[in-house]
């Protein structure tokens, strides 16, 4: 065969075209005259290396010549010789980039085969890169992340090696998982997770026998140095902003660890589940997070240094309820869980092991791997360990990069033996503590003491055990919802008085309860006794909710304002209650909640996370507070909202809307605009919105809503130049954005005629506005005659009012005395109830009166008229002897002539109740108009007993009957309304009246209140 | 006139049990060399080779050696397609490999559908059988081959004995069916492709050949 040199030479002309063949081996040329590294080659061999991975690449989808040319001339060898030589890192760097493209571009399976075949890769992977190099630790680790989204059960036997017993990519890569370099830990975590994916037994079974415990025990101390080092970073005041983004970034790290350890748990890999719970338990959970939630002074420390594992409690709390927000895996949150409700003291006893050897470790973590190794020979006769040989052959090769590994040795022996003397030395030793000791650990943290800050991660903690899938329902049944013996409820007594008192101290002026904490407490009760929207609750905490939901209201009263500001703050946050939803993980992300609870907005804390500053931010707080506890209450009587927003938007008048303008009044007006257009329009207003026409193409007389704002925020401004001019700014119109125009009026007459309306109704609007308000936190409003119908006196209008709106309004109208007394009864959910009414004298006067009321009055009548004839057992009460003489001096006590406010919780309204209708009504009967009768109630049964009471009432009554709660009070007036309740035959009534007295006599939950 | 440098390429594949040797029998046919100790094959090898049959015909090579192991199989499955042809190959000194070469064949001839692939039986390690280890005699080997219709040799990849004669049946089967027009040159089949013949052959370059084997039977 010829061989022409000179045509060789003749051919090293650069191919035009880089995408073909020819190119190739135009680089081939090149690669084969420069397989020696020297300085002066070393550039055109990384543009060499480069071109051939994007030609190799071109040529797998596009023609197959290419890399059969790259296979007949061996060209990875090239790599591989060229890797050899002491390259240095421009051209190593160059080499990893175009394999790492080649391994992740190459599609044709044949060709990526190839290239892994015979353990040409295993050899780059263990191949002595210089790592301190930055970039050569960067392109080395996101090459090997690579080749393992390449794994799959068949490419599995090109990394691993069963012969051998050797599996570089996975062995290599661990070894940096505590690399500094954030990116270089994930690619880590990547890789980890693209090999358990693989379904491979040999391969499983090599990583549970000789990296698992090493790994994840390693991975765990880590972690558990990590959360040393958060809590270091608490304890220190982190005030100034590197310290705040320090801990931001620790508490990110720590989420991350935490979303690995659920991918790890989450592929359900049996044998190596097992491996990593167990280390999780006994070297993190327990002995760090579980034990921290005691006080310190209720633990013995046999040892000094077992003091040091522990962190705070807040923290404690803050972790673990990141643990159950993202560990979804059942193993590992049941037995979690199990330990924190039930506490057994067996556990802890194993816990107090664990905190001693997890301090050793510490303790000994910067000592040599040969003093580790003996400690721990010493402790666990562990030398014929296989891992100890793994891990010193490891070790061997690479000492220095290896210290977390060496170290992960010294962490991994969980299975120390202690001789049972020992155990019982130890136990001992040990504090006793009680059962369930964790839990009420947790409780004891929802009490706030200084500030709310543990009592949010209490919150969260308690929140996120509730909502973790993973755990069992029986024993979140038995320890949250549920306090087992003596009441039969379904959720935890202790719990719910514990939510309750939160909810209440936020209600205090000046308290240092974050909106958040509120927020959180609400939801959690909701999750307690919530159960498909119907309220389990029992009645003296719902009554207690009540109260607190009095107290709120009486907050926002000492703040309410007839400023428009207070409108304006009031349905800002309205809006924005409705909008937010509380994601509970995501805020759990948030580091600034580790920090004590501040109150300054300059910290850049959210208002919600922090106190109030200020009178303004008191004032919001206020608002925010009462709507809340207002939601709560709604969705526990199983109500809907009827009073809020206190516009629907959805039935304003919109753009486009045609209106009826027959007899309405109408400014005809130029508006300009600012753009300068020119428009004539019709000015009409309703009671809420400023709204300019243009007439209707058809009808006449109806016109075409051009633009609709609402009137309370308009502002109007005449022109100081010309006369017939206004200049309108509308801060919301129905479309959301502001506008702004000059309206030109026909002359100067209608032009202040049109200011003046528009003027009055932005005053009115916001009136009402501030009306409803006032009736919301039952705030006597000015009578006027007029406006009758905003009053709380409309039959079947007032339904979803709260009762003490009704009371106190309808209290300021018979202006009876300065002081009521509002007390919250409650009756057992368990029967049937019907109310009827018998009054004993129907007078002229009542049937006289022409208001609504009146007839509402005479329903009632005629209604308890029909049921009198129904007695059954009578069940009395004597209220006189309660009634002290009359008098307005007497302000304390708390029976007094005032007001008796009566809730009677989930009734069902059984189906053969003689009057169904009068079960979802409101009625009303309003002073003055009423007879005179008196009120008895009475339970009543078929045969036997009756215990009946009669109460005498002076001014006028008023009760609300829903279908799932009946609602009464009474105002003492010199009338007599009579009251009864029928039970439900077959229902044990012998249960029922001493309960019914029990309730009568003893459960005044709300406490006196003076209005003025 | 330099160019082209072959009339065809056919591309093959080295199937068999592990240990049989296949690698050192490719090793020798395209580098002249016998290792006296050689790694399993992990996954796959290739190798290219050109070799001149009757008629001055110059056939390009490419030859897939695969891993005969088990855990591999997945993966060599992937090169039956675009092969024309099999080498099946057996240990004369191990029955068992001997035994399983129908099970190879069939395996070949399911994944080189719809092409029907030329198949020769290569037997390997002559030398050792030579010394009395033989545990397949030639007559049931060539029984076998004949039985298949395939051709059948004896090799040893240690003293060279009968590698050229193996490949060149194969070749010479192939290009003997591409005349009788049972194998066509096919769009997107890497099986059978014709010469590299370009009009401007300045443009290419050489290819580096491996040098025949100095067979002593050839």
């Amino acid at each position: 065969m010829f061989r022409n040199r000179n045509w060789f030479n003749r051919n090293l002309w650069k191919p035009k075209n880089v995408h073909s063949l020819d190119h190739l081996k135009y680089l081939y040329t090149i690669l084969s005259k420069n397989q020696n590294v020297s300085d002066g080659n070393r550039g055109l061999l990384v543009e060499t290396l480069r071109s051939i991975a994007e030609i190799l690449i071109w040529g797998d989808q596009n023609d197959s010549s290419v890399f059969d040319f790259f296979l007949e001339k061996n060209m990875l060898s090239f790599f591989l010789k060229i890797l050899k030589q002491k390259c240095g890192s421009y051209v190593c760097v160059q080499l990893l980039q175009t394999l790492n493209i080649l391994f992740e571009n190459i599609r044709n399976e044949t060709s990526l085969y190839y290239l892994l075949s015979n353990n040409h890769v295993n050899s780059i992977i263990v191949h002595k890169f210089d790592f301190s190099d930055e970039e050569v630790m960067a392109y080395y680790i996101s090459f090997l992340k690579t080749l393992s989204l390449k794994l799959n059960c068949h490419t599995i036997h090109f990394f691993y090696n069963e012969h051998t017993n050797d599996f570089p990519l996975y062995t290599e890569a661990i070894k940096f998982f505590n690399h500094s370099e954030s990116m270089v830990r994930i690619a880590v975590r990547t890789l980890t997770l693209n090999v358990y994916k693989v379904d491979d037994k040999s391969m499983l079974q090599f990583i549970r026998n000789k990296t698992a415990a090493p790994y994840f025990s390693n991975l765990v101390w880590f972690i558990g140095n990590h959360v040393l080092e958060i809590d270091a970073c608490i304890c220190k005041d982190v005030n100034q902003l590197s310290g705040q983004t320090r801990l931001s970034d620790l508490i990110a790290e720590h989420l991350d660890h935490l979303h690995y350890l659920n991918d790890i748990l989450c592929l359900h890999i049996e044998d190596l589940n097992v491996v990593l719970i167990e280390h999780l338990l006994k070297k993190l959970l327990i002995p760090m997070y579980i034990m921290s939630l005691i006080p310190r002074n209720n633990l013995i420390f046999s040892e000094q240094n077992e003091k040091q594992s522990l962190i705070s409690t807040a923290l404690s709390l803050f972790l673990l309820s990141q643990v159950f927000l993202i560990i979804k895996e059942r193993q590992l949150v049941h037995t979690l869980a199990n330990i924190l409700l039930k506490g057994e003291s067996d556990f802890i006893f194993e816990t107090e092991q664990n905190l001693r050897i997890t301090n050793n470790i510490l303790i000994n973590k910067n000592e040599e791997l040969e003093n580790e190794l003996m400690v721990y020979t010493e402790n666990s006769e562990f030398l014929e360990n296989p891992l100890a040989v793994f891990l010193r052959k490891k070790n061997s090769i690479n000492f220095d990069k290896n210290e977390s590994v060496c170290h992960s040795f010294a962490t991994s022996t969980y299975s120390i033996n202690i001789t049972d003397e020992e155990k019982e030395q130890r136990l001992a030793q040990d504090t006793q503590i009680q059962t369930g000791s964790f839990l009420q650990a947790i409780f004891e943290n929802l009490h706030c003491r200084e500030n709310d800050y543990s009592v949010l991660f209490a919150l969260c903690l308690l929140h996120a055990i509730s909502s973790n899938s993973g755990i069992g329902k029986s024993l979140l049944d038995t320890f949250i919802f549920s306090s087992g013996s003596e009441y039969k409820t379904k959720y935890s007594v202790q719990l719910i008085e514990n939510l309750i008192q939160i909810t209440s101290i936020s209600c205090q002026a000046g308290c240092r309860v974050r909106l958040l904490t509120l927020e959180l407490t609400i939801a959690l009760i909701k999750k307690l006794v919530l159960i498909d929207g119907k309220s389990i609750l029992l009645d003296e905490h719902y009554a207690a909710i009540i109260g607190v939901k009095e107290e709120s209201t009486s907050l926002l009263r000492s703040f309410y304002k007839n400023e428009d500001i207070f409108l304006d703050m009031f349905e800002d946050e309205y809006y924005d209650m409705k909008k937010r939803s509380l994601n509970i993980e995501w805020l759990m992300m948030d580091c600034n909640l580790l920090l004590q609870p501040t109150n300054s907005p300059m910290t850049g804390v959210e208002f919600s996370k922090r106190l109030p500053c200020g009178e303004v931010e008191r004032v919001r707080r206020a608002i925010r507070v009462f709507l809340l506890i207002r939601e709560l209450v709604l969705s526990l009587s199983h109500e809907t909202e009827s009073q809020l927003p206190l516009t629907d938007r959805n039935t304003c008048i919109s753009i486009g809307t045609s209106l009826d303008l027959n007899n309405s009044d109408l400014i005809t007006c130029t508006v300009l605009s600012k753009d300068g257009n020119k428009t004539r329009r019709f000015l009409a207003m309703d009671s809420n919105q400023l709204i300019l026409v243009e007439p209707h193409s058809r009808l006449l007389g109806w016109g075409v809503t051009k633009l609709a704002g609402f009137l309370q925020d308009i502002e109007v401004t005449g022109d100081k130049e010309e006369s017939k001019c206004l200049h309108v700014i509308i801060h919301h119109t129905n479309t959301g954005s502001a506008y702004s125009a000059k309206f030109l009026f026909d002359d100067h007459i209608r032009c202040m005629a049109a200011k003046q309306k528009l003027i009055k109704g932005r005053a009115k609007a916001r009136k009402k506005k501030m009306m409803q308000i006032a009736k919301l936190l039952d705030i006597p409003v000015s009578n006027q005659p007029s406006s009758s119908s905003l009053l709380p006196y409309n039959l079947f209008t007032n339904r979803h009012q709260p009762i003490s709106s009704l009371l106190y309004s309808s209290c300021k109208q018979s202006q009876p005395s300065k002081i009521i007394s509002n007390f919250v009864y409650s009756l057992k959910p368990q029967y049937t109830l019907n109310i009827k009414i018998v009054t004993d004298n129907v007078s002229e006067t009542y049937k006289n009166t022409p208001s609504t009321s009146c007839e509402s009055s005479s329903r009632v009548i005629d209604n308890s008229l029909n049921t009198e004839e129904i007695p059954l057992v009578n069940l009395s009460y004597k209220i006189e002897e309660n009634i002290p003489p009359k008098s307005d001096k007497d302000e304390t006590t708390t029976l007094n002539d005032g007001d008796f406010l009566h809730k009677i919780n989930n009734i069902n309204v059984s189906e053969n109740s003689v009057e169904d209708d009068i079960t979802d009504k409101v009625w009303e009967l309003s002073s003055g108009n009423f007879p005179g009768g008196s009120v008895v109630i009475t339970l009543e049964r078929r045969s036997g007993s009756r215990w009946k009471e009669e109460w005498t009432i002076q001014y006028c009554a008023k009760f609300q009957v829903v279908r799932t709660s009946f609602v009464f009070f009474i105002e003492l007036q010199k009338q007599r309304v009579v009251i009864k309740f029928f039970v439900k035959s077959g229902v044990k009534t012998a249960e029922i009246i001493p309960k019914l007295r029990a309730v009568f006599q003893d459960d005044c939950q709300s406490s006196t209140r003076i209005y003025e | 006139m330099v160019e082209p440098f072959f009339d065809y390429q056919f591309r093959l594949i080295l199937i068999g049990d592990s240990t049989v040797g296949k690698s050192s029998l490719l090793k020798y046919f395209t580098d002249g060399k016998f290792a006296e100790v050689s790694d399993p094959t992990v996954g796959v090898d290739f190798f290219a080779r050109f070799i001149e049959i009757k008629g001055n015909k110059r056939i390009k090579l490419q030859l897939w050696d695969t891993a005969g192991q088990e855990r591999f199989r997945s993966i060599t499955k992937s090169y039956y397609r675009n092969s024309v042809g099999a080498l099946l190959v057996y240990d004369i000194c191990n029955r068992a490999s001997f035994e399983h070469i129908p099970r190879w064949m069939m395996e070949a001839r399911r994944h080189i559908e719809p092409h029907q692939p030329v198949f020769v039986l290569v037997g390997c390690k002559l030398d050792l059988a030579q010394r009395g280890r033989r545990e397949i005699s030639s007559e049931e080997a060539k029984a076998f081959a004949e039985q298949h219709g395939m051709f059948t040799t004896e090799t040893s990849a240690k003293t060279g004995l009968h590698v050229e004669e193996a490949f060149n049946a194969i070749t010479q089967e192939i290009y003997s069916r591409i005349q009788s027009g049972e194998y066509k040159l096919e769009e997107g089949w890497d099986g059978i492709k014709a010469g590299f013949v370009r009009p401007n052959s300045n443009l290419d370059l050489h290819l580096i050949e491996a040098e025949p084997a100095k067979s002593p039977c050839c």
